[in-house]
């Protein structure tokens, strides 16, 4: 598909002044390999992993653009039957105590992921600034579930395999026994590692608090909180902004205190680009390419 | 010239000379074997997103309000907007933006393809909770102006209209999203 530009586009700072061609006939890996040569034809590959952005940093035609988006990794637990385990709040904050989040990150990340409290990165709307991540401690995560069932299937996709494992040995660490399954959330299955992102207009509540922990939610895996979808009803009922902003602090921090899912972090999102080629991410992580730029 | 054939559950379906009239921002839709009008660089991109088919409608289509680059919410069709009560809109409308076939963006269009939409059993595949109330409706009192009805306290409505996707009179007449497959954003 070929995107022209419209020259006659009311605003001039995003008028554009390339042609933009999407090509998703070639394979990604031919992609990745082909925007690194400097006789290749493509110039921006967007989704790369970390394995992918190290590969494209080794070359000698492109980068690596790291975008702090407004992307959210969490697990959500499996309370899908009245006596999921995963009802026990000290359960949830053990596994949130097990694991540590900057560690994951720096091992299986290869650093390219943001700390934050629950759903919200710092300096975005609804952040709150009273919560902290939740810290490291195994000797607490010991304690807090040193009565459960301590099996924890972790289920997630191909490209969060390498999260789901690091997460996995930091609770074998804090003495759970952690395995890994990649696929849907489906049969046996204790934390989906999900991911979601905010593309929203400043209303996280609608989109990543909705779709988490909402009754209209796709990733919804319990009968929900009915004190948390107040919160999100009272969100969806005011169109006041800044009453909206204190509800979203108000969710987050009831996230956090009742460890409603492993929160773990926010992943930037990498891009491969040609050298001689200007593009900026968007944190929202709609790829918007009226701005790209090629060099004279 | 290469043709997306997009990975996602929800592939691309192109209909030429439809939608290349149709678009009302800053970047149109060619196809293959159409006419390119001038000779621009060109940037190839590869985006494996399941949700590429939506990228493409943001890039081609255009909405009440957008996001910028930190998140934050901008102006874009509307200049600016103003609650009356707690369930009434006033949004002032730009003037000077055209759509990619030359016709004028103006508040009978922008309330057209709010009708249209309407009309729709789903039109967001990302979930019905996009979808305004049935009840919902527009009016334009004035060449600058939309009042929006919202019949309901909706605080996501400024998050809807960011989902509420502006194309041109021509395209709405030759069919707009409908295809023999469905109706709703991106389906064509």
């Amino acid at each position: 598909m070929v995107l022209e530009p419209n020259e006659e586009y009311w605003d001039s700072a995003r008028t554009p002044t390339v042609r933009v061609v999407f090509d998703n006939v070639i394979p990604k890996a031919a992609a990745v390999k082909d925007v690194g040569s400097a006789d290749g034809e493509i110039d921006i590959v967007t989704e790369l992993t970390p394995a992918e952005a190290a590969q494209v940093e080794d070359s000698d035609a492109a980068s690596v653009v790291a975008s702090d988006s407004k992307t959210v990794l969490l697990g959500v637990f499996n309370q899908t039957s009245g006596d999921s385990k995963w009802n026990d709040i000290r359960l949830r904050k053990a596994v949130n105590y097990a694991v540590d989040r900057q560690g994951v990150i720096d091992d299986a990340m290869m650093g390219y992921g943001n700390l934050m409290p629950a759903t919200i990165l710092e300096g975005h709307f609804g952040y709150n600034d009273s919560l902290e991540p939740y810290a490291h401690d195994p000797e607490q995560a010991g304690q807090l579930a040193k009565d459960a069932d301590k099996t924890v299937t972790i289920v997630t996709d191909e490209a969060h395999e390498g999260v789901a494992d690091a997460v996995a040995a930091d609770l074998s660490d804090a003495g759970f026994d952690a395995s890994v399954k990649v696929g849907e959330p489906t049969g046996k299955w204790d934390i989906w590692l999900v991911e979601h992102f905010d593309w929203s207009p400043e209303f996280p509540a609608a989109v990543v608090h909705r779709e988490y922990f909402g009754d209209t939610g796709g990733y919804l895996k319990s009968p929900g909180d009915k004190r948390l979808q107040g919160l999100i009803d009272q969100a969806m009922r005011t169109v006041d902004k800044d009453e909206q902003e204190e509800i979203t602090m108000a969710i987050e921090k009831h996230i956090y205190d009742h460890a409603d899912a492993l929160l773990l972090f926010a992943p930037q999102k990498l891009y491969a680009v040609r050298d001689g080629v200007d593009f900026t991410p968007y944190k929202s992580t709609v790829l918007e390419l009226a701005e790209t730029k090629m060099d004279e | 010239m290469n043709v997306l054939k997009a990975p996602s559950a929800k592939p691309l379906r192109a209909s030429p000379g439809l939608l290349a009239a149709a678009m009302s921002v800053g970047l149109g839709v060619a196809f293959s074997g159409a006419a390119l009008a001038k000779d621009y660089p060109t940037v190839t991109v590869v985006d494996p997103s399941p949700v590429n088919w939506l990228w493409i409608t943001w890039n081609t289509m255009e909405e009440a309000v957008r996001v910028d680059y930190n998140g934050h919410t901008q102006p874009a069709l509307a200049e600016s907007w103003e609650w009356n009560d707690n369930q009434t809109l006033t949004l002032d409308m730009r003037d000077d933006a055209v759509f990619q076939n030359g016709s004028p963006f103006d508040p009978a269009v922008f309330k057209r393809s709010f009708d249209e939409v309407q009309k729709w059993e789903s039109p967001h595949p990302p979930g019905a909770w996009l979808n305004f109330s049935k009840q919902a409706s527009m009016e334009t009192p004035d060449d600058d102006t939309v009042v929006f009805n919202t019949t309901t306290v909706d605080g996501a409505t400024i998050t809807k209209l960011r989902g509420m996707h502006v194309a041109s009179q021509k395209f709405w007449n030759q069919g707009g999203f409908n295809t023999a497959e469905g109706s709703s954003e991106g389906n064509w």
